[in-house]
């Protein structure tokens, strides 16, 4: 953050940048350089091999599948997977990035009221709740809001008996808002553990300044708190966008419509027809679509650091 | 020392009886395969073989499952292994005919006294491959209706009258599409059997002619306008949940599922089971023997006594409800009255005879999932 007044946020730099260190000391390290470079390489050799034979090559298969037609190369099943597929693409992106959008809200409604909160034992209370859902995995989310969000589910159920609604009046909640529901409910959690680190160590100066002034508790936040807790936040939401956009369990369970998402298309290709091209060029656009949100993440970073 | 030493050495070998074997079984399905042969079969057959031992491996559902077991053989094949890590594989029929093809299985139904009790023509036709001697069917599934007699008090006798139906009742009838199991897909093929401009009999049997699949475009469109008046539902199981929460009143089920939820509880037991004209597809699983099991022999009796009388009647039709694997007057003798009406009461053998149908071949299969993809889904 070029000239601004407030100090980085600690948070974030440590956990996500700290590798940015390890070349400049292995480069540019005092004097005896080379001893320090290969005693540098043999320490992440280990790490190194295993990121190259369990994710790089891997990784390069998938891709070369993706082309690979009978015994030669084509984009036969990129035809394929968008002549199929394309709604499910654009369904997929929009239901992520909906999500990404209300867990980016929550996570800050959350982390600011337990920064900004004034009744303690209510942000106790929050502390405590908010994040139970980060140890649920996914696919037990999904089972819970399967009969949870159904037409004739708990919710509704509650609803029709605490006199709030008609049994006529309820419809199920199964479809793309049931997938956004389930994203939200168990991402927002760990993006709001991320962010209320970030805003927990921020100079209280400021928020104290801003209050001296007579700004209302929504404005610290969004104009004093935000900007400053604005790198983690993003770093949160575009691991969770990427997280999101690989569940399989959450459509398959929650969503029985077309379209649905790319994941649940992936796995049908290879479980009903044993078509790995057209599941490895659906992998392939899923990939595009995450590095497309890392690249926009990775230029902001670097162009904070300048 | 020595002598200490020399002497358990001896006792361990002779304890050991000669024929000690642990035999290795995969099993595509649901949870409940792994538990049959673990909790019945296995127990059952250890009891018969002393000294051997049964491990049984679950590969996960529907087709999905099998598909592992064909990836691990095609690895073992592709390896050129002299002996293969399994001895018997439970897979879907799907994937017989391509197993038989590559000369992976042993022929083996001439061997085992059990053999000469199956004449059901999905045993020597597997899809449109020709599979006798080398499979035995484990069980029989036949996917129906099964709707609320409160809210349907005739259940439509064919797809022609469920249409009408589905027009006067909309939202009331639920099935779970195709990419989420089965019963779903056999609701699909039964459709277009009803209404592709074809032979159904030619996608049941093959050959398989490109030509023959630019014949469904009107049955896929009115497939289009139906899903208009239907629900879709997520899996098997979440078209019994709907049912049973009354979200629905209609929908297509697998019979042994639909049989399992009513015992367990899960379903009304008012809830009754009806099989459309022109008819909708079942399937069975098959037992298969990899011809480089190490222990052949024991595979062999491992399925004779699987595919038994008393163990057909005893375990899949009691236990599980499904239809038998070998044929029913055999395993008629070996059940009481209540339960043989049980599995028959809804849908009687006569109609089981007449509408239960095989699934399309292979090819023709994924030409009418994918059709259906590209037309009714998009």
């Amino acid at each position: 953050m070029p000239g601004s007044p407030f100090p980085r946020d600690p948070f974030f730099p440590k956990i996500f940048l700290s590798h940015d260190l390890l070349p400049h000391d292995l480069l540019l390290g005092s004097s005896p350089v080379m001893p320090r470079y290969s005693l540098g390489l043999a320490l992440v050799l280990p790490a190194l091999t295993i990121i190259v034979l369990f994710f790089i090559v891997p990784l390069t298969a998938s891709v070369i599948g993706a082309f690979r037609i009978g015994d030669g190369f084509g984009i036969g099943n990129f035809e394929k997977a968008f002549s199929l597929y394309t709604a499910d693409i654009i369904f997929s992106l929009a239901v992520v990035a909906l999500s990404t959008l209300l867990i980016g809200l929550f996570s800050i409604a959350i982390g600011g009221y337990l920064v900004l909160g004034e009744n303690p034992r209510a942000v106790a209370i929050l502390r405590w709740l908010y994040r139970w859902p980060l140890f649920i995995p996914f696919i037990v989310v999904g089972q819970i809001l399967r009969t949870f969000l159904a037409k004739n589910g708990l919710m509704n159920n509650i609803l029709v008996g605490a006199g709030i609604l008609t049994p006529l009046q309820t419809t199920g909640l199964l479809d793309w808002r049931g997938i956004v529901i389930a994203f939200v409910w168990k991402q927002t959690p760990f993006v709001a553990l991320l962010v209320s680190g970030a805003m927990a160590s921020i100079d209280r100066g400021t928020i104290e300044a801003a209050r001296n002034l007579g700004a209302s508790r929504f404005r610290i936040l969004w104009e004093i708190i935000v900007p400053q807790v604005r790198g983690t936040l993003s770093v949160g939401l575009i691991l969770s966008f990427v997280t999101m956009m690989s569940v399989l369990s959450v459509p398959l369970m929650i969503n029985a419509q077309s379209p649905t998402m790319i994941t649940a298309d992936i796995a049908f290709r290879i479980n009903s027809y044993g078509d790995y091209g057209v599941a490895n060029a659906l992998g392939f656009i899923s990939l595009i679509l995450t590095s497309c949100v890392a690249w926009i993440y990775m230029r902001q970073a670097v162009k904070e650091r300048m | 020392m020595n002598a200490i030493m020399r002497t358990s050495l001896a006792l361990l070998l002779l304890s050991a009886p000669a024929s000690a074997a642990e035999l290795t079984v995969l099993t595509a399905g649901d949870q409940n395969m792994v538990d049959y042969v673990n909790d019945y079969l296995g127990p059952l057959f250890e009891k018969e073989n002393p000294g051997n031992t049964v491990r049984v491996v679950g590969t996960g559902p529907g087709d999905a499952g099998s598909q592992k077991i064909v990836e691990r053989f095609t690895a073992q094949s592709g390896a050129g292994s002299a002996k293969w890590d399994a001895d018997v594989a439970v897979v879907h029929e799907k994937f017989a005919g391509p197993m038989v093809e590559k000369n992976w299985l042993l022929s083996y139904r001439g061997d085992i006294a059990s053999g000469k009790l199956v004449t059901r023509s999905n045993a020597d036709m597997a899809l449109g491959t020709k599979v006798s001697g080398f499979v035995m069917p484990m069980f029989n599934s036949q996917t129906a209706l099964a709707y609320n007699p409160a809210l349907i008090p005739t259940p439509p006798k064919s797809y022609d009258e469920l249409v009408a139906w589905a027009k006067k009742n909309p939202k009331q009838f639920g099935y779970n599409g195709i990419k989420g199991g089965a019963s779903g897909v056999s609701f699909v093929m039964g459709w277009i059997y009803a209404y592709g401009d074809g032979s159904a009999d030619k996608l049941m049997n093959g050959p398989f002619e490109e030509a023959e699949t630019k014949k469904w475009d009107k049955a896929f469109a009115s497939l289009k306008e139906f899903n208009k008046n239907a629900v879709l539902t997520p899996g098997n199981a979440g078209t019994l949940d709907m049912l049973s929460r009354g979200e629905i009143a209609m929908g297509p089920v697998w019979v042994d599922m639909f049989y399992s939820w009513q015992a367990n509880g899960q379903l009304p037991p008012t809830m009754k089971l009806a099989l459309p004209a022109p008819g909708m597809p079942g399937q069975p699983m098959h037992y298969v023997i990899p011809a480089k099991s190490p222990n052949t022999k024991l595979a062999e009796k491992f399925v004779a006594l699987a595919t038994s009388p008393k163990v057909q009647a005893e375990g899949i039709v009691k236990r599980f409800n499904w239809y038998p694997g070998i044929d029913a007057k055999h395993v008629q003798a070996e059940l009481d009255k209540a339960t043989w009406d049980k599995l028959f009461t809804s849908i009687t053998p006569d109609a089981l005879a007449q509408y239960g149908k095989p699934f399309p071949i292979a090819p023709y299969n994924n030409a009418i999932l994918e059709a259906y993809e590209r037309s009714v889904a998009n």
